[in-house]
């Protein structure tokens, strides 16, 4: 045999999502013909990726739409409350902002007389504070919320995006009301 | 579909989203536990993705947008109920270690038809609860909800690789699992026994 049940049991995983070029398959395939253990693994293996995929395994609880039938009648009408939402939230978000945009002005200010030299050797990925000094703000790539945070915010998930804080409000993000007003005492102290 | 909702079309909302809900609804028993909190948390997460749904920018697809708006909901609520601490589906230890899978000589399909007995559904699901969190989530992720490896990776933030890892683990032990626990529940009417390596 070419190879051994171990490399078999490492493998067999990738041999069933195609992962493999096709000599190592082939390779595989020769070991399955030869070696009843390892080709009951592999019937197994494929039996449980088959029933799990089955839409009657891990089916929605009985009465799950009409439950969600009630819920969505209980909105008040469809559209016009995402619309009142969303300009909640550009309120919201330009209210934040301007009470951001002192701090951050004073900030800018203190920077440039103290520290400007040393900052110029900054990058994006340096200290919390450094972006805070120079208006980005961070917005995960991943979490799909439209959210932005000062940089090293615990609420911020996933893979960071760096943006301006006004490129930010344009692209419809709205600030982390958590680290914006942490950011704004830390400033006012 | 999507501009119809937004206009305050209800059936449309329904429509958009009806292929997506069983999806959803895994994930969070998956990442849950309970079927009660997961039905609830589904429920929440589809309602929300409506109050979102302007924000959608079809970088993605639909079905991933969701799962990923579903993925930040159950943390919320995971963090409710353990009082602050975070859920992390990439801090999970992944053995690396070779996994030797039990030697049962045979394990013959099983027709599809036994899934319309609860015992079997209730198996499947008790088994995929015995699995750490980590291999849980990647495992439903990908074979249940049918996303691929690269897809899976990016909901959760950790790399092809150790999609792959998980999935072997998961896949590996469900099996494992199942087996005995279809042959006591007489959902396995066949002769299948431990057998001798065929190495040794």
């Amino acid at each position: 045999m070419g190879v051994t049940c171990e490399e078999v049991w490492r493998e067999i995983s990738d041999y069933v999502d195609h992962e493999l070029d096709a000599k190592r398959r082939t390779a595989l395939e020769e070991h399955f013909a030869e070696c009843r253990h390892c080709a009951a693994v592999l019937e197994g293996t494929c039996n449980v990726i088959r029933l799990y995929r089955d839409e009657r395994a891990l089916a929605l609880p009985a009465g799950f739409h009409d439950r969600l039938q009630r819920r969505l009648d209980q909105r008040p009408s469809l559209g016009s409350e995402e619309r009142a939402h969303a300009s909640r939230r550009a309120v919201l978000a330009w209210a934040l902002t301007a009470a951001a945009a002192v701090p951050l002005s004073f900030a800018l200010f203190f920077a440039k007389r103290t520290s400007l030299p040393q900052l110029g050797h900054q990058t994006p990925w340096g200290s919390p504070d450094s972006h805070a000094v120079t208006g980005l703000v961070a917005v995960s790539q991943e979490a799909g919320d439209m959210v932005f945070h000062i940089p090293g915010c615990s609420h911020l998930h996933g893979k960071p995006k760096f943006l301006q804080v006004e490129e930010a409000i344009r692209e419809g993000y709205t600030p982390c009301p958590i680290c914006i007003g942490k950011y704004a005492r830390q400033k006012k102290g | 579909m999507i501009r119809r909702v937004l206009g305050g079309d209800k059936d449309s909302f329904l429509d958009l989203i009806q292929p997506y809900q069983r999806t959803v609804y895994a994930t969070m028993v998956s990442m849950l536990g309970s079927k009660e909190d997961a039905e609830d948390v589904t429920q929440d997460v589809l309602l929300k993705a409506l109050a979102r749904l302007h924000q959608f920018r079809q970088e993605s697809a639909f079905g991933t947008w969701l799962i990923q708006i579903a993925i930040n909901e159950a943390r919320m609520r995971r963090r409710k109920l353990r009082h602050g601490r975070m859920l992390s589906l990439t801090n999970g230890h992944d053995d690396d270690g070779t996994y030797v899978p039990k030697d049962f000589e045979d394990w013959r399909e099983i027709p599809s038809e036994a899934l319309e007995r609860s015992e079997m559904r209730d198996a499947l699901a008790n088994a995929l609860a015995l699995l750490e969190e980590h291999y849980r989530v990647a495992f439903v992720l990908r074979d249940v909800n049918e996303l691929s490896i690269t897809e899976t990776a990016n909901v959760l933030g950790i790399t092809r690789g150790a999609v792959k890892t998980r999935l072997r683990r998961a896949r590996l032990m469900l099996r494992d699992i199942l087996l005995p626990e279809l042959q006591q529940r007489g959902q396995l009417k066949l002769a299948f026994k431990e057998a001798r390596k065929p190495w040794e």
